[in-house]
């Protein structure tokens, strides 16, 4: 395992000196999850190792651009992966834009946005508080972030009232946003 | 802060990479102008994380050596790139666009009158299946009566309008169901200019709708 700390010192190592060691130990914490993260979308077991290999690249290269104060490695990671995938898919299907031009990672223009917001500790708490979450709530979470559904896919998939589905959201997000706010103040 | 933020389940959409890109790039220059949604967004993208933490990694997800072996190899080709400087570049002829619209502007583009109304600039997002348009609404001037079929998405980048739902300044978003129909009019003040994105048709329906929606239908306007 590889705490928070550990993970994001390794991508300052990778930063700072171009350190091979820190990014293998990156690359055998991430690229498995990153991979099993893809494949519940059903991408097969090669795509998947093949966007879990790029998205670790992309670490690599952009590791100078990470900042601790502002996201934790993990969620800095999920980001990469995540428009890893939409580049994939859009391989797949339509012509080659970079994903990275827009759908941004860190907050383009507001650097006043609170900064604790993602940074460790917040993290470690968010993990708590999503065991908090209803088996509803989570299930709805999970099938937009594992399988990339908008809530109206997530509806019709689950035969629910889209009604249903946004206020299952809603009440997600309005407890994990209480539960945060309540910690930072 | 605007008034009127994108709801909570498209910031989930979007955070989870799940939207087509004309959405996609109007909640993300809403969220590049609300901090509030900013804050959002970067709470769902860790809830993304914790996720990817504690997602159960079968054995057909192990990685073989050879693999990371292969990733090595390829480093000496990459090279760590510089920390980029601050954000926040703004596009020299169109100082109102956010950061993530920019990549779209291409040299050249400029505005078309349409109808004598208002002035539009078209998006080419390839694949995409939404009509995605910047608009220039000159103050006190009105959008045509209209309805859509689909969802429609506003994401206001400069000056305002008003509406039969309420007045809506940058960094607001809407998000209009298709049956409803509505008459934005721009606020007092500079022009108004949103990006719109339609994900079918525009339904006209002042007097001249019948003749100018096979126009609409057609993309000619």
């Amino acid at each position: 395992m590889l705490s928070a700390d550990e993970a994001a010192d390794l991508i300052e190592a990778i930063a700072t000196r171009q350190d091979r060691a820190a990014f293998s130990r990156l690359f055998q914490h991430f690229a498995p999850r990153v991979k099993a993260f893809i494949m519940r979308s059903g991408a097969d077991p090669e795509a998947a190792q093949e966007v879990a290999q790029e998205a670790l690249i992309m670490v690599w290269r952009k590791a100078a651009s990470f900042d601790r104060t502002k996201a934790s490695a993990s969620t800095w990671l999920y980001t990469i992966a995540r428009n890893k995938r939409i580049d994939h898919l859009r391989r797949n299907n339509r012509p080659a834009i970079d994903t990275d031009d827009w759908l941004t990672v860190f907050a383009p223009e507001d650097d006043d946005a609170d900064k604790s917001v993602l940074a460790g500790q917040t993290y470690t708490r968010l993990k708590e508080l999503l065991g908090g979450l209803s088996a509803d709530q989570m299930l709805v979470i999970e099938k937009a972030f594992f399988e990339d559904k908008t809530h109206t896919a997530i509806a019709e998939e689950l035969k629910l009232p889209l009604g249903t589905v946004k206020s299952r959201i809603r009440l997600a997000l309005a407890r994990l946003r209480e539960a945060l706010e309540k910690d930072e103040s | 802060m605007s008034r009127h933020p994108a709801p909570d389940e498209l910031l989930l959409d979007y955070a989870a990479g799940a939207l087509p890109d004309g959405p996609a790039l109007a909640v993300a220059l809403h969220v590049a102008l609300d901090p509030r949604s900013q804050r959002t967004v970067d709470r769902l993208n860790a809830v993304g994380g914790a996720l990817i933490e504690r997602v159960p990694v079968p054995d057909v997800c192990a990685i073989e050596d050879t693999v990371l072996e292969r990733a090595l190899a390829r480093l000496d080709e990459v090279p760590v790139e510089p920390r980029p400087a601050a954000p926040g570049r703004r596009h020299q002829a169109f100082d109102w666009a956010p950061a993530p619209l920019v990549p779209h502007l291409r040299p050249g583009m400029d505005w078309r009158r349409v109808m004598g109304k208002f002035d539009e600039i078209r998006l080419d997002l390839p694949g995409d299946f939404h009509r995605v348009s910047l608009l220039r609404l000159e103050s006190g001037r009105g959008l045509p009566e209209h309805k859509h079929a689909g969802y429609e998405y506003t994401v206001v980048l400069q000056g305002g309008y008003t509406d039969e739902t309420g007045n809506y300044g940058v960094g607001d978003f809407a998000v209009g169901p298709g049956d409803h129909r509505h008459e934005p009019i721009a606020d007092p003040g500079d022009p108004c200019i949103a990006l719109i994105v339609v994900e079918n048709p525009i339904v006209l329906t002042g007097p001249w709708g019948r003749w100018l929606n096979p126009l609409v239908s057609r993309g000619l306007i």
